[in-house]
């Protein structure tokens, strides 16, 4: 697939991430309707559908140069982002396997795999990397398998044990999450993890969508969106750091919120892994300024309705209460009340 | 275990255990043991005057000090045959680093039986610093290292056997809520 | 996936193994430890569908299987072994695991009869596996499985119940150990009563259960909503009978483990065989599991 990048773009400090006309086009709008409720929405995980971001296994856009750059230094900063439970190494593997045989396979003009058996020949061009190791032998990656590729791959990761008749979150690599901590989840069933959510629990959510994940298949992907909002287009957003992100939300005005309020969508696939058995959870996020996605007719319409039905429980489970308002006046203006089509599809091709 | 935090049952010992190991950091063994139940052994925290130890009576076993009976307790696990179940009595904190001891030690979750004894209070992990804080009586407190005033949420880990804590003022520094004691 | 038997040898009277390797020369999906196949097994006038777990490595460049033919075979094991050649093509499901190692355990203990032996097979080419495993067998039979063992004090082999003190095997275990068994149903429920007696939770039990209950009374379904009647036979499952029917259930693991082909009973009473349904779902009688359940009354009716 053709693809160009942006050689640098920052996700924190002075925030130069911007969207492309193109990347706006396809960035992967989640309300189907004018109001929002919590479902298990998931679906297989097959090329093409409503977005354009399903066209890869793992989508890989403009932005890949900056987020893995803002990756390394969240790294550089706090190791512990990325974290392995000493029994999951053959789902790092397994991981690495997927991804790098994906990522050679839609993108070849970017990244090209080639193996010799058990001596494999990887090569990112994007990043300038151009390694040899052997497969199943650790010591000859500069990290561990996990760490290595997702360093390499857009999105958030965690890596979910399937065993009791339940998932547990037994590795991950996280560090453009929407405030949860790695380290404070690592090793939790998954009921336990989604703990904080509201309303889900109650409407059995959680127990239907652990029943359908235990029965994954290999070659059998499934998908869903979620969504969330972020003051400035900041990439870690994480628990630790809150104490330097949480101030930006309050400096959310009527006058800035278009320039600086993003919509933050995450697709969310989940992947049977082969030898280990373990599912392999990727969180890639999409980030648009609000200013940007408002030049999309009708996900301006579409979004004032829903940011201003929103149930009041998800508001605040969000951590939107703030600024809500701010954002449901922004977007008023471009709702002329008119009826539209039920689904996600811009509706438009050019900006 | 609840969505958010762990819920807890009334002690009683598993009949289908067939041998059971009580450790508790009160320095009595709880009440309910039944005598019919053969192969039990309790475990307490209890000294005989400063630094003596306190003598072992059959089946009931004092240490001088909650670390103590979990080094040891980690140790016999390791020697300990199929059958066993293991359960603790005692504060939140201390319960589970009874249990992590057991799980490092191979037991299930199915084979350990956590019962809450004592006050309301919570050792609480700083997500900023890492620092943990323990015997947190209310939902609010001040990192002792970063200074952070931190809200105690009901997420709880496990493996880290402490409960979340979050900056309560980051969005506004100084905007600091009423402090609520616990109650569960 | 379509696959071609490479090669077939003969252990025994009852027992072959079949190498299946890919057509067209791609590669095989990967199979990690205790996986299995499903293979579609051409019978007269209809296909059997026969789950078998892969003995291989998880690297192997092929799959290799290991079948007993059945006494009162429902005609799969009887076709592999009286009819399969070499270069014979099947239709065969990609693999699914629903017996891995488990993965916090620090020690195996494995314990298996006759056939059983198969999804072990797989765990022992792990490189890194700590295991004590125990085989039952027919004293005609223990050359043929000794030679599918690496040599070691690891495996002990059994040919008579009195070399295997299953009270003794079982009580001295460490904490850190769990406990898989496979084999006929008869032999994994002595195991499982002989830990359960040692105090051993179920939790750490596990057991290989595709193959379930291979018949019993023949019954009639009607599928309500499809408007159908079916005969099961006394050989067949319900899940079997249904399929030759032309109908569609959904389902997986074909032995009552993993849920995925529950339906709705709306009357009638079921005959539960599965490992899947709660205590209560089983007392309540309103939902069964159709690939290894029957019926109690002489007619069920479902919500399919």
């Amino acid at each position: 697939m053709k693809l160009s990048m942006k050689p640098q773009e920052t996700f924190r400090d002075d925030y130069t991430f911007s969207n492309s006309d193109e990347a706006i086009l396809r960035f992967p709008f989640p309300f189907p309707d004018d109001n929002y409720m919590y479902s298990v929405n998931m679906e297989p995980h097959v090329r093409g559908g409503a977005s354009p971001v399903y066209n890869a296994v793992f989508d890989i856009d403009e932005h890949y140069i900056g987020d893995m750059a803002d990756r390394a230094i969240t790294l550089e900063h706090d190791p512990l982002r990325c974290q392995v439970l000493p029994h999951m190494e053959e789902a790092e593997w397994d991981t690495l396997e997927l991804i790098m045989e994906n990522l050679a396979n839609d993108y070849p003009e970017h990244f090209s795999l080639t193996k010799n058996g058990d001596e494999w020949h990887w090569i990112n061009r994007p990043l300038d990397i151009d390694q040899k190791f052997v497969f199943g032998r650790a010591e000859t990656l500069p990290y561990g398998p996990f760490e290595y590729i997702t360093r390499q791959t857009q999105g958030d990761f965690s890596l979910q044990d399937q065993r009791d008749n339940n998932l547990f979150m037994d590795g991950g690599m996280v560090t453009s999450q929407a405030d949860w901590s790695l380290n404070f989840d690592v090793g939790m069933s998954f009921h336990e993890w989604h703990g904080p959510v509201p309303l889900a629990h109650e409407s059995g959510v959680f127990d239907r969508a652990l029943q359908y994940l235990l029965r994954l298949q290999y070659g059998k992907p499934v998908r869903r969106l979620n969504w969330t909002m972020t003051a400035n287009p900041r990439l870690d957003t994480s628990p630790e750091n809150y104490p330097l992100w949480g101030p930006e939300k309050a400096t959310i005005t009527p006058d800035n919120v278009g320039h600086r309020m993003c919509l933050r969508v995450e697709l969310q696939s989940l992947y049977r892994l082969p030898r280990s058995n373990a599912i392999l959870f990727s969180i890639r996020g999409y980030l648009v300024r609000l200013e940007e996605l408002a030049l999309v007719k009708k996900w301006a319409i579409r979004m004032h309705r829903v940011m201003r039905d929103l149930h009041p429980k998800i508001v605040e489970y969000k951590g939107q209460s703030r600024y809500r308002q701010h954002v449901v006046d922004y977007l008023a203006p471009h709702d002329d009340g008119r009826v539209l089509n039920p689904g996600v599809a811009a509706e438009q091709d050019s900006i | 275990m609840s969505k958010s935090r762990p819920v807890y049952t009334p002690f009683g010992l598993d009949p289908a255990g067939r041998a059971h190991l009580v450790v508790t950091s009160l320095d009595a063994p709880p009440e309910g043991i039944e005598d019919s139940l053969a192969n039990i052994e309790v475990w307490t925290v209890k000294h005989n005057g400063p630094g003596v130890p306190a003598p072992i009576v059959a089946g009931l076993r004092p240490f001088r000090s909650t670390t103590e009976l979990l080094v040891q307790l980690s140790h016999r696990l390791t020697r300990e045959t199929a059958g066993l179940r293991l359960y603790a009595v005692g504060p939140e904190a201390f319960i589970w680093d009874a249990y992590n001891a057991a799980i490092a030690a191979g037991l299930h979750p199915s084979e350990i039986s956590l019962h809450r004894a004592g006050p309301f209070v919570r050792r609480v992990y700083c997500s900023h610093c890492r620092t943990i804080i323990e015997g947190v009586p209310v939902n609010i407190v001040a990192c002792p290292s970063c200074e952070a005033a931190l809200f105690v949420r009901d997420h709880f880990s496990r493996r880290l056997a402490a409960f979340m804590g979050v900056k309560v003022d980051a969005e506004v520094p100084g905007e600091i809520p009423e402090a609520e004691v616990f109650t569960s | 996936m379509k696959l071609k038997i490479e090669a077939i040898v003969t252990l025994t009277p009852g027992i072959r193994k079949f190498t299946l390797a890919p057509v067209d020369g791609a590669p095989l999906p990967r199979a990690g430890a205790g996986s299995h196949l499903v293979l579609e097994i051409p019978g007269s006038g209809r296909v059997w569908k026969n789950a078998y777990s892969i003995t291989s490595a998880t690297e192997a460049a092929v799959y290799e299987i290991i079948v007993r033919r059945v006494e009162k075979s429902r005609g799969g094991s009887a076709w592999l072994h009286d009819h399969a050649k070499v270069g014979d093509v099947l239709e065969v499901q990609p693999p699914q695991n629903l017996f891995a190692p488990q993965r916090l355990a620090k020690r195996h203990l494995l314990l298996s009869a006759g056939i059983g032996i198969t999804p072990f097979l797989s765990y022992l080419k792990l490189p890194c596996l700590a295991y004590e495993l125990h085989h039952c067998c027919k004293p005609e039979d223990e050359a043929a499985f000794r030679a599918l063992f690496p040599s070691g004090p690891q495996v002990t082999l059994h040919t008579s119940r009195n070399t295997l003190n299953l009270e003794m095997l079982l009580k001295r275990q460490k904490l850190d150990t769990h406990l898989s068994i496979c084999g006929p149903e008869s032999f994994m429920d002595v195991v499982l009563a002989t830990a359960a007696h040692c105090g051993w939770p179920s939790t750490k039990m596990h057991k290989e259960s595709f193959g379930g209950a291979t018949g019993g009374e023949s019954f009639v379904v009607h599928l309500h909503r499809s408007g159908v009647m079916v005969n099961v036979g006394r050989e067949e499952s319900l899940l079997d009978a249904m399929e030759a029917a032309g109908l569609t259930p959904s389902s997986l693991c074909r032995g009552g483990a993993c849920g995925e082909c529950k339906l709705p009973v709306l009357d009638g009473v079921p005959a539960h065989h599965d490992h899947y349904l709660s205590e209560a779902e089983r007392a309540a009688n309103n939902a069964i599991m159709i690939c290894v359940s029957r019926a109690k009354t002489p007619e069920l009716v479902l919500d399919f």
